[in-house]
């Protein structure tokens, strides 16, 4: 589904990532951990289309198609969808407005009939209590004042309500309660299908009690230096990143710039 | 050195006779004022971003001829007069029957009530910052005469429709003059359109004197086309306890400039001052309010935003002025401004003078563009980049187009902003 090589990016001329390969097929959660500034979030804002970054070399493919030359727009309506690590604050715009928008969008793409505010307000319910977030948070402005768990849950809500076939979560279960993670993984899981793919960034293993990943990478210094199995978050877990000797590296790298 | 610029004398002759003797004296006087008036320039404190905007030719110096030509207003239901050039069109007005409230033409007073208004036209207005609006008290061939007797009560919203015909060039004086009596209510809506396309000016002044308790609503749509220029002043006296709450929704012109001046003269005033401003292409509007806090315990709360496209110049001046014995004063006052492009500019100034010790007054102004990342944001869901420029400068105005008290207005107000998002977001 998703196939990403050799991929470079900078930001103010300053080079993070550094050369990523990774594949992803449909129905794979793939899992990426590595310390902080490692380049995580560039990864999931790059492919987003966030155009802060700037792509200096490599390709990526969404099923065989170039993602790179998509806008942001028309790349989630060919399935993207990111879960933003810090969401976005938007005042004076409801979040009940904001999701119909973004449902109908998705809906005109695909060809089928906008959804009138009534049927729209009915499924936004149904979405937000299977997030466990009140309805009352439909009115307010677009995460205007949502605590950092609120906000995590409303990440999963749109996921909930575009059905992405690539969600890309930038660590969705920071910052939640034991409930709050419970139910984010829940929303995540029901996500999970065959022909969709997920790609989660995560600082805790404890994410992947929930939502068991079929691989496990470690991103460090702008590139993976490690793949594996569910096992490696659990080695990550007992030994920290040490051993794998991302602090050499990242001292030789900025040794050399 | 060349000599400042004055008023041309071409547009100090004055042409009708159709108004009550009294109003003819003033009208005379107060062109005799006006002589050799000195026109604003860019040395001129509250004109220097926008003199050069200011296009006064002779030919604009005539009056625009108000008969035989085809009335409009008449879509609009309830209480409405149709000013046609300055003039009242009676055949397309519908003048509202409730006790205790007069509604009349200038021009059918009789020499008593002539008289009385002539005693109080211009006196809620400051000569020295409005300038060109005086020339309305020398040039006006008609207007608006509101009388609330006190508690009554006007039941629905009056629509007052200002429409100016420019087949020609020329300009028109229409003028309103609002006396709302102890604890009378009344809510004002003004709309400035026109049609035709020759250069064209529009001078306008509305007057409000709110007796005690007296509460008023005054809604502003400014919307004629690009030939029009538009000088225009509001002038309001509170007394005790009376309320006064403005709504200007304004769109930009050749030339656009708006005077609101308020008087808190008694205890327990308020006063509550909303704007939203849209400008493109070339366009320019400059709002001028001030707020006198005269006597003690009022409160005045001002909101303004202005959107500015293209190469469009916004200008906003908010003054108070708390006087030395209004102490327990609160003032607000906030103006955000948004450019929509480089090319655009927003000139504001908060301009505070207090004199009380014992007040609360709070100001704030900004200028800034549409949020990067929660454009990102918006597009990133799918949603297409000219809908999500719209939500995010919608954002910045919602707040104060929602507080429009007339579904009506709120309406005509989006149906003009859906045009101008028309224009300035462009479908990619
Ligand atoms: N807009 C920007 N301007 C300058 N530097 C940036 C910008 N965005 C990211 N960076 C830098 O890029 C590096 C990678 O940041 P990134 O956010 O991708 O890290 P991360 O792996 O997601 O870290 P964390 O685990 O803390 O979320 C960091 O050094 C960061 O400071
Ligand atoms: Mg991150």
């Amino acid at each position: 589904m998703l196939s990403i090589k050799n991929l470079h990016a900078s930001v103010e001329g300053k080079e993070i990532l550094k050369g990523i390969n990774l594949e992803i097929k449909a129905g794979e959660v793939h899992a990426i951990m590595g310390p902080n500034g490692s380049g995580k979030s560039t990864l999931s804002q790059v492919l987003a289309g966030n155009e802060a970054f700037e792509v200096t070399e490599g390709e990526v493919t969404l099923n065989g198609e170039n993602l790179l030359d998509l806008e942001t727009e028309e790349r989630a309506r060919e399935g993207i969808f990111l879960a933003f690590q810090y969401p976005v604050e938007i005042p004076g715009v409801s979040n009940l407005q904001f999701l119909r928008t973004a449902v109908n969008a998705m809906r005109t793409h695909r060809g089928e009939e906008e959804m009138n505010a009534a049927e729209f307000m009915k499924l936004a319910k149904e979405v937000s209590k299977q997030v466990d977030l009140d309805p009352s948070f439909l009115k307010r402005g677009v995460n205007e004042g949502f605590s950092g768990g609120e906000k995590k849950r409303n990440e999963i809500m749109q996921a909930l309500l575009l059905q992405p076939k690539l969600a890309i979560l930038d660590e969705t279960d920071s910052g939640l309660d034991i409930d709050a993670l419970k139910v984010v993984s829940d929303g995540v899981n029901a996500l999970r299908s065959e022909d969709r793919a997920i790609l989660m960034v995560t600082h805790y293993q404890r994410l992947l009690n929930h939502i068991v990943p079929d691989y496990v990478h470690v991103l460090a210094g702008g590139k993976i230096i490690k793949s594996g199995g569910r096992e490696l978050a659990l080695e990550l877990e007992e030994k920290g990143y040490g051993w794998l000797g991302i602090k050499d590296e990242e001292t030789a790298d900025s040794a050399a710039n | 050195m060349k000599p400042a610029p004055t008023l041309s004398s071409a547009f100090l002759e004055s042409a009708g006779q159709s108004l009550p003797e009294a109003l003819l004296e003033l009208r005379k006087q107060r062109g005799t004022a006006l002589v050799d008036m000195p026109l604003p320039t860019r040395k001129t404190e509250n004109w220097k971003y926008s003199s050069k905007y200011l296009k006064l030719t002779d030919d604009m110096a005539s009056t625009l001829p108000s008969e035989g030509k085809a009335l409009s207003g008449q879509e609009v239901p309830g209480y409405r007069i149709v000013f046609l050039n300055g003039v009242i069109q009676p055949q397309a007005s519908e003048l509202p029957q409730v006790d205790g409230i007069r509604v009349a033409s200038f021009r059918d007073l009789d020499d008593q009530e002539a008289a009385e208004l002539a005693d109080q036209l211009d006196n809620t207005l400051d000569d020295k910052a409005v300038q060109l609006a005086r020339l309305n008290a020398a040039r006006f061939e008609d207007g608006l005469l509101i009388r609330l007797q006190p508690d009554a009560v006007l039941d629905q919203p009056l629509f007052v429709i200002h429409e100016v015909t420019a087949d020609a060039s020329g300009s028109a004086f229409p003028r309103i003059f609002v006396d709302a009596g102890r604890h009378s209510q009344a809510t004002l809506v003004e709309e400035y359109r026109s049609s035709g396309a020759e250069p064209v000016m529009v001078n306008t002044v509305t007057e409000f004197k709110l007796a005690d308790g007296a509460n008023i609503t005054n809604v502003r749509l400014t919307m004629e086309g690009e030939n029009v220029q538009h000088i225009g002043a509001t002038g309001v006296r509170q007394q005790r306890n009376a309320r006064f709450e403005s709504h200007t929704v304004g769109f930009g012109g050749p030339l656009r400039r708006h005077d609101l001046q308020v008087r808190l003269e008694g205890e327990g005033g308020e006063c509550k001052l909303n704007g939203v401003v849209v400008t493109q292409g070339k366009q320019h509007f400059d709002n001028h309010t001030t707020i006198e806090h005269v006597a003690a315990h009022c409160n005045s709360e001002e909101t303004y935003r202005n959107i500015a496209a293209d190469q469009s110049h916004a200008v906003f001046n908010g003054r108070i002025h708390i006087h030395q014995d209004a102490q327990k004063s609160n003032a607000d006052m906030n103006n955000k401004n948004l450019l929509l492009s480089n090319g655009a500019e927003i000139d504001t100034k908060p301009e505070l003078e207090i004199y009380a010790d014992d007040v609360k007054c709070a100001h704030g102004a900004t200028i800034g563009q549409l949020d990067e990342i929660s454009l990102f944001y918006l597009v990133s869901r799918g949603i297409a980049r000219r809908e999500a420029n719209v939500l995010l400068t919608m954002a910045f105005i919602n707040e104060l187009v929602e507080q429009i008290p007339l579904e009506t207005v709120r309406e005509t107000a989006h149906t003009r902003l859906n045009q101008f998002f028309d224009q300035t977001f462009q479908e990619v």
